[in-house]
C-alpha cells in the first residue's frame, strides 16, 4: 500500500493504495464515486473516461498511485459545470442516450470536444469521438448533441480553450453524490509479493500428440559444416537439441524418447514461461525425424502446441549437411489473443534463426552457454544477423 | 480485467531510475498507455513498476541549432496542441493528431511510444522518416541512435537493461520540406494495418521513406529518389522488404505508400504557405 493524496472533483483526500488499483476501480469502490462506469477495461471503450488535471483520460489503464497530487474530475463533478449542463439538455433534446452505459464517458469527451474545438463540424467531431464506444449503436443523436453545442459556442464567440492542465471548478453544492467518502481501507497485512502465489508447480502429464489446427508455420534451412552423421547424432540428443533454443532449458533429463521442458519467452513486456512435454520421433531411413510438445505458461493460462519437423541432406561432397528446420506451432488463450496477426510469427521466425544459429555454433565446436538468455534484446538478433552477414561475405 | 499484484516506485531523478530498474523484474513506465491494458490484460505481470514520467529532464526540450531535443515524457496532446516548438513545418503536430484517441494522447508519450515498439505504432515510422535520433541513459551512461536503429522488430529495441529513452532529438528542416503520411486503420485510432512516411526536403537533398505496421521492425529507405520518381518504385520497395506476399496486404500497403507519396504535392503544405 503506498499513500497518495489527490483533489477528487475539487475535494483534496488522502489515501493509501495498492499499485495495481486502476482509477476507475479506486473512485468507485472506495470512493462510491459510481458514475464511472466500466466496459473493456483496457483502455478501448471510453467508458470510465474522466478527467485528469483537466484533460479527459481513460480510469482504467490509470493507476492513482502515479497520480499522486493531481486532480481528477468525474462525472459527478461536472454536475454544475455549466458547458456540461448545456449538452446534457442537448444529449436529451437529440436522443443522444438510450441505456446510458456510455453516457458519462460521452458527456466528459462531449465537454473536451465543444471547449477545444467550437464550432467541429461533423467529421471533426466523428474523429473525436472515435475512443468513445456506444452499445446502443445511437452515435448519430450524441453526434448531434455535440455539433449543437459546438456551434453555439462558436456562435457565442468563444474561443478554443485548452483543456490540457486547466483546473475544473468543483460543484457549488456539496451534496454526498458529487463528493467522495472518506476512504477507509483496511492494508492487508497478507498481502502476497507481486506474481508470488501462482508459481505453484503443476504435474505435467504424459504428452500425447495432437493433429495442430491452423498453425502457423515457418521453415528454415541451413548449412553446417559438418558430416550428416554428426548432426544426425545431435539431434537424437535432446539435451543438445534443447539447448539450442534460446530461453530453453530440459526440467528433468530425458530418456532420449521424451522431454519435459521449460521455455522462457520475451516480448517487449510480456513475458511467458511454458512448461510442457514433447515426444521424440526419429525415422533414420530418410535422415529425419520429428519432436512434438505441449505446454502451458501458467501465468497466462496460454497454452502452446508445436512441432518441429527436421531432415539432414548431404551437400558439398558430404563435407557439410543441409538442414531444413520446419516448425508449426499453435497459441491458445490469452497471449494468443493479443497476438495481432504476425506478430508471434515475427518472434518465432526469430527464434528458429536462433537455433539455428546455436546449432551450427555446437557443431563447430563452439559451446553454447547452457542456459542461454531468453529472446529479450538485440544482442541475439544482432549476432545472427552479423553471422548470416560473415557468411554471406566469406563466400562472396 | 484487473492487473496482477506489482510494486510502484518513482524515482526523483535519473539515477534513481536506473537503480530501480537494475532489478531484471521491474519496467518503466511514462504514460502507460500501452502497458496499462497489458497490464490489466495480465499479459505484462513486471513485479516492480517504475514510473519515470515525471522525470524533470524527460519532461523539457532543448532548441539546438541543427534540430530539438525532446524529452522523452512529452505527451502525444502537447506536440497536437503545440504546447512544444516544432523544428519541422508542422510535420510533429500532423503526426500526434492521428494517434488513438485523445484521451490516449493526453497521457501517451512520445519516449514511451518508442520504447514500446509496437510496429503499428505512429511514432517509430514517423520518427524514421523524419532522421530522428533517440537518446538512451543507462547504468553504462548515455548513448544515442538512429530510431531505425533503435527499433529491432516487434516489441524489441535496443535498450539493454536498466536504460531508459530520455529523449528523441528530431532534426530541423526547412520551410521548403513536404511530409507525407498515411495509414490504413479498420476504425480511427485503431492499430493501424498498413503506414507509410515520407520526408522530401529540397534544401538539404533529403528523401526518406518509411513504411511501418509490417508485424516486424520498419522499412527505412534512406534515400528514396527511386522510389519517389518511379511509379512502380514502391512496389518494387516493398517486394525486396518481403511484404508483398499475401496480395491483398500488398495491394493496402501500395495504396497507402501510394497516397503518402501523392500527399507531398499537396496535404503537407504548411499553413499559410501556397502551392
Amino acid at each position: 500500500m503506498k499513500p497518495i493524496r489527490l483533489s477528487i472533483n475539487g475535494r483534496d483526500i488522502e489515501a493509501e493504495v495498492e499499485p495495481r488499483q486502476h482509477l476507475a476501480d479506486f473512485v468507485r469502490e472506495e470512493l462510491l464515486l459510481t458514475g464511472t462506469h466500466l466496459g473493456c477495461e483496457h483502455g478501448v471503450c471510453g467508458a470510465c473516461t474522466v478527467l485528469i488535471d483537466g484533460a479527459p483520460a481513460r480510469a482504467c489503464i490509470a493507476f492513482p498511485v502515479a497520480l499522486d497530487g493531481a486532480s481528477i474530475t468525474t462525472v459527478e463533478g461536472l454536475a454544475d459545470d455549466p458547458v456540461t449542463a448545456r449538452l446534457r439538455e442537448a444529449f436529451m433534446a437529440e436522443h443522444g442516450l438510450q441505456c446510458g452505459f456510455c453516457t458519462p464517458g460521452m458527456l466528459i469527451m462531449a465537454r473536451d470536444i465543444v471547449l477545444r474545438l467550437p464550432g467541429a463540424d461533423d467529421a471533426t467531431i466523428r474523429h473525436e469521438l472515435a475512443g468513445n464506444l456506444c452499445r446502443c449503436t445511437g452515435y448519430i443523436g450524441i453526434i448531434r448533441a455535440i455539433r449543437t453545442v459546438a456551434a453555439e459556442r462558436a456562435r457565442a464567440g468563444e474561443a478554443p480553450v485548452v483543456t490540457r492542465g486547466r483546473a475544473v471548478d468543483a460543484p457549488f453544492h456539496v451534496s454526498p453524490l458529487t463528493l467522495p467518502v472518506t476512504p477507509a481501507r483496511l492494508s492487508n497485512a497478507d498481502a502476497n509479493r507481486p506474481g508470488g502465489s501462482e508459481q505453484a508447480k503443476v504435474a505435467s502429464a504424459p504428452f500425447v500428440p495432437e493433429t495442430l489446427r491452423n498453425p502457423v508455420e515457418l521453415a528454415e534451412e541451413f548449412e553446417v559444416p559438418a558430416s550428416r552423421a554428426q548432426v544426425w547424432a545431435l539431434f537424437q540428443d535432446p539435451a543438445q537439441v534443447i539447448a539450442c533454443l534460446p530461453g530453453a532449458r530440459l526440467v528433468a533429463p530425458s530418456d532420449g524418447r521424451t522431454v519435459d521442458a521449460e521455455m522462457v519467452v520475451k516480448l517487449g513486456p510480456i513475458q511467458a514461461a511454458f512448461g510442457g512435454t514433447g515426444v521424440i520421433a526419429a525415422d533414420p531411413a530418410n535422415w529425419s525425424g520429428t519432436i512434438e510438445g505441449g505446454g502451458v505458461d501458467r501465468r497466462s493460462a496460454t497454452r502452446v502446441q508445436a512441432r518441429l519437423t527436421y531432415r539432414l541432406d548431404e551437400v558439398d561432397g558430404a563435407k557439410a549437411t543441409r538442414v531444413r528446420v520446419e516448425v508449426a506451432y499453435v497459441l491458445q488463450g490469452p497471449l494468443a489473443q493479443m497476438s495481432r496477426g504476425a506478430l508471434a510469427r515475427d518472434m518465432a521466425a526469430r527464434l528458429t534463426a536462433a537455433f539455428a544459429n546455436n546449432l551450427t555454433a555446437l557443431l563447430r565446436g563452439e559451446t553454447v552457454s547452457e542456459q542461454p538468455a531468453p529472446l529479450d534484446a538485440g544482442s541475439l538478433l544482432f549476432s545472427v544477423v552479423k553471422d548470416w552477414l560473415k557468411r554471406l561475405f566469406r563466400r562472396a | 480485467m484487473k492487473a496482477a499484484r506489482f510494486d510502484y516506485l518513482r524515482p526523483a531523478d535519473r539515477a534513481g531510475a536506473t537503480v530501480a530498474l537494475a532489478d531484471g523484474d521491474a519496467r518503466p513506465m511514462a504514460g502507460g498507455q500501452s502497458l496499462g491494458p497489458m497490464l490489466n490484460l495480465r499479459l505484462a505481470r513486471p513485479g516492480c513498476v517504475v514510473d519515470i514520467s515525471r522525470l524533470p529532464e524527460l519532461r523539457g526540450f532543448e532548441e539546438r541549432p541543427a534540430g530539438i531535443l525532446f524529452g522523452a515524457a512529452l505527451t502525444h496532446a502537447e506536440f497536437e496542441d503545440g504546447a512544444v516548438p516544432d523544428p519541422t513545418p508542422g510535420f510533429l503536430a500532423q503526426v500526434a493528431r492521428g494517434i488513438a484517441y485523445r484521451a490516449v494522447r493526453n497521457r501517451g508519450t512520445i519516449g514511451g511510444s518508442l520504447a514500446h515498439a509496437d510496429p503499428a505504432a505512429d511514432w517509430p515510422t514517423a520518427l524514421a522518416a523524419l532522421g530522428a535520433h533517440v537518446h538512451l541513459a543507462g547504468p553504462a551512461g548515455t548513448r544515442e541512435l538512429p530510431v531505425e536503429a533503435f527499433i529491432l522488430g516487434a516489441f524489441e529495441t535496443a535498450l539493454v537493461p536498466g536504460e531508459i529513452i530520455t529523449g528523441v532529438f528530431v532534426p530541423r528542416r526547412s520551410g521548403q520540406a513536404r511530409f507525407g503520411y498515411s495509414k490504413s486503420c479498420r476504425k480511427v485510432g485503431e492499430f493501424a494495418e498498413a503506414m507509410c512516411a515520407v520526408l522530401v526536403d529540397p534544401e538539404s537533398g533529403t528523401r526518406r521513406l518509411a513504411i511501418g505496421a509490417t508485424e516486424a521492425r520498419q522499412v527505412v529507405i534512406a534515400d528514396a529518389a527511386a522510389a519517389l520518381s518511379n511509379p512502380g518504385g514502391v512496389d518494387d520497395l516493398l517486394r525486396a522488404a518481403g511484404l508483398a506476399t499475401d496480395p491483398a496486404a500488398f495491394k493496402l500497403r501500395r495504396e497507402i505508400a501510394r497516397r503518402a507519396i501523392a500527399a507531398l504535392e499537396s496535404e503537407s503544405m504548411p499553413e499559410g504557405q501556397s502551392a
